[in-house]
């Protein structure tokens, strides 16, 4: 199994404050990984290192390469979006798109203009005539034309209408992804992209709260919404986390074997957002 | 290769008000000077100084003198080109590491291939050749049509313009003189290029102050230090500053030399070089000891400047 991304104590400070403290991270081949944490968890940092775009501490490894000396070649082979509305503003399309095709050996232009037809962007445009929703498709289109092994997306879709966004991950997953690639994506919007996961890395604090395959959520993870005579039971199996909800109570599970909870009540693979919250609520306390 | 092209396409670009639009605005403006002053001189009347005498009174100078004077004309307008041209390269070179930053754009050029080193290429390039060569171009275009009005406007007041100036220019030698010139300033106030574009990754805002601080402090201290040791304010910064802009190999100034007024390189108040505007002279100045050290300090800030650029990013 080739390894893409391979951390190994990856450390990075900020003035006294630790942003990223020794992790230690394997992402193979083949896979999209969502990198999921509170705001201040230290993502950004984690995909700027990987990047090369942030000294670091600790060792790292991005297609063997250490991408803080060997940026200009890592970039042959990954991509990123670090943020939304980046591009240039002074820039025509047409002129962004010619110049990616040539800095970028691996740039389809008309793969490019196939995902800009689906858009109201004009080759005429300027990026500062566009909205930033416009941008933000400009960007997508951009990148998902370029051929890379790393595709690495903070917050890509922020600011697209959800139809857009819904567009975008279908037409990632279905057009752009296969076994030798890896995307790496951060979002808020976890609820949209957990169905195209297939690994999850949880940050908080700085430090990787959680780091499994979407099947072991669904072998291993389970929600038990108990009536409330159950709830004293349900405690003693011992939770990961509690909440109400009309009364009712839902627990979370790591590890418990299903017919043990089952004659509590109905159970279900919890999502990746509810897994969040009980993993990032475990954490603070 | 193919992507330094492309770097620099994405600079002419970025740029094209600063680079193509204001030398075309010159010219335009030196020919409606042009044009203005002949129908100036036709609308006053008087008797000697009507265009029609003035025409005449040229004619009969020997074909010589009018040869000499029209080299001094072409190359006096290229003095118009120079002085805005050294804005031009001083304010871009100023944002060519900033601005990227400033709207956080640099996050998608460094999602590109390409090492940092090329880029900041790409800009010094940009300022040493493309800006030089556009300028040019557009000079000779200028001078081309200026030619062509002049020759109009003699025509039509009964001389022949061929015998009068045409057949007397030299152009080529004029226009080579000032390519030459041009290519070898860039190559001279590299150390001036590579403190801008130092300042330019360094920045965190206001790059301008952050260019003219620096110097001004430097020197404002060793002016102090030189007169409370000697009483005297001798060498400075400004001093170096000052003779290098003096020794340029570019025509910026007029000199009086055997009677008569001709266009010098650099400022003539040194006497390190030979300022008459030759190719050899423009040589010496690239072949010199001072230019060895410069080229010394240039080095400095530009791996600086790489070296900045490298950890920059938007934040």
């Amino acid at each position: 199994m080739n390894s893409i991304i391979s951390a190994r104590g990856l450390s990075k400070r900020f003035g006294r404050t630790l942003a990223v403290d020794h992790i230690d991270l394997d992402v193979p081949e083949g896979r999209i990984v969502g990198l999921i944490g509170p705001n201040g968890a230290g993502k950004t940092t984690i995909m700027k290192a990987i990047l090369g775009l942030t000294p670091f501490e600790g060792d790292l490894e991005v297609l063997g390469l250490n991408p803080s000396t060997h940026r200009s070649k890592l970039m042959e082979n990954v991509c990123f979006i670090a943020d939304v509305a980046v591009l240039p503003r002074w820039i025509r399309v047409w002129q962004l798109i010619e110049l990616t095709g040539q800095l970028h050996a691996r740039f389809s232009k008309e793969t490019c203009l196939k995902y800009l037809a689906r858009t109201k962007i004009s080759q005429q445009h300027k990026v500062k005539q566009l909205s930033k929703g416009m941008v933000a498709q400009l960007h997508l289109a951009l990148v998902m034309a370029i051929d890379v092994k790393l595709l690495v997306l903070d917050e890509p879709t922020l600011g697209l209408d959800i139809i857009y966004r819904k567009q975008f991950y279908s037409s990632l997953l279905n057009d752009y992804f296969d076994e030798q690639k890896t995307i790496l994506i951060t979002t808020h919007q976890v609820e949209e992209i957990e169905h195209i996961l297939t690994d999850l890395i949880f940050i908080n604090n700085g430090k990787v709260a959680l780091d499994c395959g979407m099947d072991e959520v669904e072998n291993n993870y389970l929600e038990l919404m108990a009536a409330p005579a159950n709830a004293a039971a349900a405690r003693q199996l011992g939770p990961l986390n509690e909440r109400e909800l009309f009364g009712r109570h839902i627990f979370l599970y790591h590890g418990v074997k299903r017919e043990l909870l089952e004659e509590l009540g109905e159970l279900r693979t919890p999502s990746v957002a509810d897994l969040f919250v009980a993993t990032m609520s475990g954490e603070q306390s | 290769m193919k992507q330094m092209l492309a770097l620099l396409r994405r600079e002419f670009w970025e740029n094209k008000g600063a680079f193509r639009t204001t030398p075309i605005a010159i010219g335009g403006i030196c020919i409606a000077v042009m044009l203005m002053a002949i129908f100036t001189t036709i609308h006053i009347d008087n008797e000697l100084y009507t265009f029609k005498q003035a025409m005449r009174l040229l004619a009969q100078q020997p074909a010589e003198t009018r040869a000499v004077h029209l080299r001094s004309v072409m190359m006096g307008i290229s003095i118009v080109f120079t002085v805005v041209m050294s804005f031009v390269v001083f304010f871009y070179l100023l944002g060519a590491l900033y601005d990227d930053r400033k709207d956080r754009s640099i996050l998608f050029w460094k999602s590109m291939p390409g090492s940092d080193v090329q880029t900041v290429a790409s800009k010094l390039l940009s300022a040493m050749v493309v800006v030089p060569l556009v300028f040019w171009s557009i000079l000779i275009i200028t001078q081309v049509l200026l030619a062509v009005t002049a020759a109009i406007m003699v025509f039509s007041v009964g001389e022949n313009p061929w015998t009068l100036f045409l057949s007397v220019l030299n152009p080529l030698e004029a226009w080579f003189i000032v390519l030459l010139s041009y290519l070898a300033a860039s190559i001279w106030f590299l150390p001036f290029f590579g403190w801008l574009l130092l300042v330019s990754a360094f920045a965190p805002r206001i790059p301008l102050l952050f260019a003219v601080i620096p110097p001004v402090v430097v020197a404002l201290l060793q002016l102090w230090i030189d007169f409370l040791r000697t009483f005297t304010f001798n060498h400075s910064l400004f001093g170096i500053i000052g003779e290098w802009v003096a020794n340029s190999p570019v025509i910026i100034s007029i000199q009086s030399g055997d009677g008569q007024e001709e266009l010098a390189l650099g400022i003539p108040y040194t006497s390190t070089f030979d300022h008459a505007p030759t190719v050899l002279n423009i040589l010496d100045r690239l072949f010199s000891l001072q230019m060895a050290g410069g080229l010394a300090v240039a080095a400095v800030f530009l791996a600086g400047a790489v070296w900045l650029r490298r950890r920059a990013t938007d934040g």
